[in-house]
């Protein structure tokens, strides 16, 4: 009988091998393309899923606009997204299988947390990539890698002149230690206000914590709290804190607040909710209201955020550089490899290419993959009188 | 010579043998440049996981004790030979030195941790260890975590080389055939029917004169330095080490693997740890949204329903007859020459005689008792 | 000031502990297992909470009575299926089941309700003035209740007669099944009594913090098990007493940034010291070993 269990193994090591097997292909991946791959990595479920269904959407969006109106030359895009749950190991085995279906330039990932690793695996094979929201400092730092977003030590340092111009002796900092989003941005942050005499008051939490009674009570004389965190903390921590801090404070985001407006019944919520951002969900005029329209339209309202907005862009931007690297002679067959269409478009991006879109008008891109645009404070819900 | 060749028990070098075949096959394939390089990085997975697999079937199906913080000592390991290897970059360059000296570092910090931990923890029993090694794991991810960005990297983890693709897989299989190698060996020596003697009835074996804390030491911490090792290699396979990865889930992961492939068995942990790893990489990539955790769902009921079947005291009957051995004899030839005479001997004698059988015998006169053939129609 | 503020948010956070650590307590002190799946089972009673409140009922009392029934009925149900056929078997094979179990009820739950999280506002209770103290009134309530459960579960196992048979039971299951007791009988009593208050657990932490997901008890539970063990497993006002200290250990690492990142490693840490000086924890009593 131990010789029959010893088959049974034998059996089972081959089946597998049969398998994997399977997965094995030619060197060239993008051979036999009959259209344009763009492809990105995101959490497609978990708690910041709200991120990557929007970046999924929208980029659908965009494309199947490109498509309709002729693709590119009469050469059709195709989107590929997979789920990586906002957890880097999983990067990896995605990008793989994202190269291995043809992808010819790419969106990175969506989140910071897995981007890095991205950023390492893609360069390995030249493939470029234009991220719509991982906003981690370290992700464009390979010459393959650029961001549509503001990267998070970017956005401390514009939170802090903005701090400085509000004219306050006090703030109050609510951040999670251990992500490093939340980190990145604070201590730029920190690091810009340095100098001035406004005094911090520092808060912290990590992982899935929700009682944030002892955080609120510390906080609870300052008038401005900055909060570089995700939407979803940040609605345990409002709704905790709305009868304990004075309801004239001002509760200041950076993009993490995005997705809030579905958590949260605003009207409940004393306090002013403000973020920094490169969009404004409610715009009713220009091309974030004519994209808002489209994409309501199309899906679910609640997962409308700048995360979705930014990938719209993304698309258009690729789109748009292939076109002008076309008509500055190049030449982009469907088949081209990942790693050439890279050459072509790093120089397009970091050369007099400029984009206008949903995100910002005459966007353009420093060498080192950061983006340069105006961002905008935007007010998601004043203080009520 | 021809004798030699015959006393060598095969079934004892199978699994080497497998992986052996397994590593070659693939890496003249990975020479040829016919691996893709998602088959490469799902063989450096899978041999991670035998690794992992391996080290904690010995410390949960041999010792008997239940370790949730198998995770952390891999965290260790990839932490700690991960920083190693960056140290060492620059003097040694990034070749095979560099990733052999930061084994040795990776493995040898999980190890001493093991022992650390091991020593005031293996007091405790059952329950309490799983829940003070899980306490422990959380422990080192949390340090690992809030470190400074300079020194691990801190939350966005820590920034690691990668090791040249074509052959770190093959040195992966490498390692998984000296994980087994050492532990194989541990298992089948004396001290490891000590350490089986101590799942068995642990007060039993004391009093037989075993040092019950001696062994549950080592045995904790070889299993810890092979976790480390795990983990360095880790490192090596991918460019961030992010400790989020290595909760008390992942120990758990790694101990579903152990379960499937049947406590006790290594062979059974190897195909376990393949197989589970296999499905991970390429479901994720077709079950998308959450549908995904139909996965983990599935995983969830075999393992209630495995332990349930191997461990019920109520199902011991309906084990003895319907299991894998039962069902393989019924789909070969029942030929007896194929049975070896011992096999066929030993196999149905029973190990223990239960009181209420012998109690049921009734003696008559003129009739002779046989333990091991009790009459069935006692009058 | 400062000082009582922190200990009354440390007793806030300390009091969702407190009610889980009962559950466990009452389970492990007389089934003998650690029933890892008790976190879950709170999210399961989280669940039929936020079913209640997006349904036409919308009562935040109905959906607790409903939650308790739900989770009375799961908590027998997991105890007759998985737990009781290994009755007898090693320790090491009932807790593997128990982590099957938690991780069916985590799988089945993000099948159902998906992986996002949900926003349960069950009722806006405010704040209450003491003498310049703002205290929020859900943490009075927390506290007062599981102070009313402890003592209501301490003379429940002293005066009744299923009270003293799961003391009974405790001590010895052969002895008590000898004296007449239905031991399978009294242990699935105290599965729906833990898993009773574990639907009351899951309420008082949506009361607090609104968000709800299918890990929800993950964390808390394996802190509050922590707890239970800190305070001396086994012993219904030392769950208590644990749950309030590592409610105020928490409060008072968060209150210091230097250390407050490494908050959870300081909580795990209490339990190895505690349960290497004392492994009995600070109220429970040494058990000793037979062949």
């Amino acid at each position: 009988m131990k010789k029959m269990l010893k088959r049974a193994l034998a059996v089972m090591v081959v089946v597998v091998l049969a398998l994997t097997m399977t997965a094995c292909g030619a060197a060239k991946y993008t051979a036999n393309n009959t259209e344009y791959v763009i492809g990105v990595s995101g959490p497609l479920t978990g708690p910041a899923a709200v991120y990557g269904v929007a970046v999924k959407n929208s980029a659908q969006m965009a494309i199947d606009e490109i498509n309709a109106a002729g693709g590119l030359n009469g050469v059709n895009f195709k989107f590929i997204a997979l789920d990586d749950q906002h957890d880097a190991t999983k990067v990896a085995a995605n990008y793989a299988s994202l190269l291995e279906g043809g992808m010819q330039a790419s969106l990175g990932t969506v989140t910071t947390a897995p981007g890095l690793e991205f950023s390492n695996l893609s360069v390995e094979d030249n493939v470029f990539f234009l991220t719509p929201s991982a906003s981690g400092d370290d992700i464009p730092k390979n010459e393959n890698g650029f961001q549509m977003c503001f990267a998070d030590g970017n956005q401390g340092k514009v939170a802090a002149e903005y701090v400085k111009t509000l004219g306050l002796n006090s703030i109050g900092v609510f951040y999670k230690s251990d992500d490093p989003y939340s980190n990145g941005i604070y201590e730029q942050f920190k690091e810009n206000l340095k100098g001035s005499d406004i005094s911090v008051v520092e808060t912290v939490f990590t992982g899935d914590a929700s009682d944030f009674s002892t955080q609120i009570s510390s906080l609870k004389e300052c008038k401005f709290i900055f909060m570089p965190i995700y939407y979803q903390p940040a609605a345990i921590f409002m709704t905790q804190a709305k009868d304990t801090i004075a309801a004239d404070a001002v509760y200041y985001g950076c993009d993490g607040f995005d997705g809030l407006a579905g958590q949260l019944d605003f009207s409940t919520i004393p306090q002013e909710i403000s973020m920094l951002s490169h969009f404004d969900s409610n715009a009713t005029e220009g091309a974030a209201a004519e994209f808002i329209k489209k994409y309501t339209e199309k899906y679910d309202a609640e997962t409308l955020n700048q995360f979705g907005a930014s990938a719209y862009d993304c698309v258009y931007a690729i789109y748009n550089a292939m076109k002008a690297a076309i008509k500055a002679g190049k030449e982009i067959p469907v088949t081209i490899s990942a790693s050439d269409l890279s050459d072509i478009l790093k120089e397009q991006f970091t050369g007099e290419f400029t984009y206008s879109g949903v995100t910002g008008s005459d966007i353009k891109w420093q060498d080192n993959g950061y983006v340069s645009k105006g961002a905008i404070k935007y007010v998601l819900k004043e203080a009520t009188k | 010579m021809a004798n030699m060749f015959a006393k060598i028990k095969w079934k004892h070098f199978i699994n080497y043998i497998v992986v052996a075949i397994a590593m070659i096959v693939f890496g003249v394939m990975s020479l040829t440049g016919a691996l893709s390089s998602s088959t490469v990085y799902l063989l450096e997975k899978i041999a991670i996981a035998i690794i992992l697999a391996v080290s904690l079937s010995v410390v949960v199906g041999f010792l008997g004790e239940l370790s949730l913080g198998h995770a952390g000592f891999m965290c260790i390991g990839a932490y700690l030979g991960g920083k190693a290897s960056l140290l060492l970059e620059p003097v040694m360059g990034d070749g095979f030195l560099t990733l052999i000296v930061s084994m040795i570092v990776g493995g040898a910090i999980a190890a001493l941790c093991g022992a650390v931990i091991g020593l005031p923890a293996l007091r405790l029993k059952g329950d309490y260890l799983a829940i003070v090694t899980l306490a422990f794991g959380e422990i080192v991810r949390s340090i690992f975590m809030n470190t400074k960005k300079e020194s691990f990297g801190g939350s966005l983890g820590l920034e690691t080389p990668r090791y040249d693709k074509d052959i770190l897989f093959i040195i992966a299989f490498v390692f998984v055939l000296i994980t087994l190698a050492v532990l194989q060996n541990l298992i089948r020596s004396k001290h490891g029917r000590a350490i089986t003697s101590i799942r068995d009835n642990e007060i039993a074996s004391k009093a037989t004169g075993i040092n019950v804390t001696k062994y549950k030491l080592i045995v904790f911490t070889i299993s810890s330095f092979f976790a480390g090792i795990a983990g360095v290699l880790y490192s090596f396979s991918n460019y961030t080490v992010q400790s989020s990865k290595f909760s008390y889930n992942y120990s758990i992961e790694i101990l579903v693997m152990v379960v499937l492939g049947g406590m006790g068995s290594i062979n059974g942990s190897i195909i376990a740890a393949t197989l589970i790893t296999f499905l991970d990489v390429k479901l994720q990539t077709i079950l998308t949204g959450d549908l995904a955790v139909l996965q983990d769902l599935f995983y969830a009921l075999v393992l209630i329903i495995l332990v349930i079947y191997n461990n019920a005291p109520a199902l011991k009957g309906f084990r003895e007859t319907h299991n894998l051995k039962v069902l393989l004899d019924r789909f070969r030839k029942h030929s007896p020459a194929d049975r070896k005479d011992d096999e066929a001997k030993w196999d149905r004698v029973p190990t223990k005689i239960s009181m209420d059988e012998v109690l049921s015998v009734d003696l008559q006169p003129q009739t002779t008792y046989t333990p091991d053939k009790p009459k069935k129609e006692g009058k | 000031m400062e000082i009582i503020e922190t200990l009354l948010n440390g007793m806030s956070i300390g009091s969702t502990y407190a009610m889980i650590a009962l559950g466990y307590t009452m389970v492990y002190g007389i089934a003998k297992m650690l029933n890892f799946a008790h976190g879950d089972v709170i999210m399961v009673g989280g669940y039929m909470l936020f079913i209640t409140m997006a349904s036409a009922l919308s009562n935040p009392i109905i959906g607790l009575i409903f939650a308790v029934v739900v989770c009375m009925i799961l908590g027998i149900t997991i105890e007759k299926i998985a737990y009781k056929p290994l009755r007898g078997a090693s320790p090491l094979a009932v807790l593997i089941t128990a982590i099957g179990v938690s991780y069916l009820l985590q799988s089945t739950a993000q099948m159902i309700f998906g992986s996002a999280p949900k926003m349960v506002i069950l009722l806006d209770l405010g704040n209450i003035e003491f003498g310049g103290l703002k205290v929020p009134v859900y943490t009075l309530i927390t506290l007062g209740c599981s102070v009313v459960i402890m003592l209501v579960l301490s003379l429940f196992v002293k005066y009744t007669k299923t009270g003293r048979a799961m003391i009974a039971v405790s001590e010895d299951k052969g002895a008590a099944q000898l004296m007449g007791i239905n031991v399978n009988g009294i242990i699935t009593i105290t599965f729906a009594i833990g898993s009773a208050l574990a639907a009351f657990a899951g309420f008082f932490m949506l009361l607090k913090s609104p968000s709800l997901s299918n890990t929800l008890g993950a964390m808390p539970g394996i802190k509050a098990f922590t707890a239970a063990v800190i305070g001396g497993i086994g012993s219904i006002p030392g769950a208590m007493l644990g749950g309030l200290l590592m409610g105020v250990v928490e409060a008072i690492s968060f209150k210091i940034p230097v250390i407050a990142p490494y908050t959870d490693a300081i909580e795990f840490l209490i339990l190895i010291v505690i349960l290497l000086v004392r492994p009995s924890g600070i109220l429970g009593r040494k058990r000793r070993e037979k062949v």
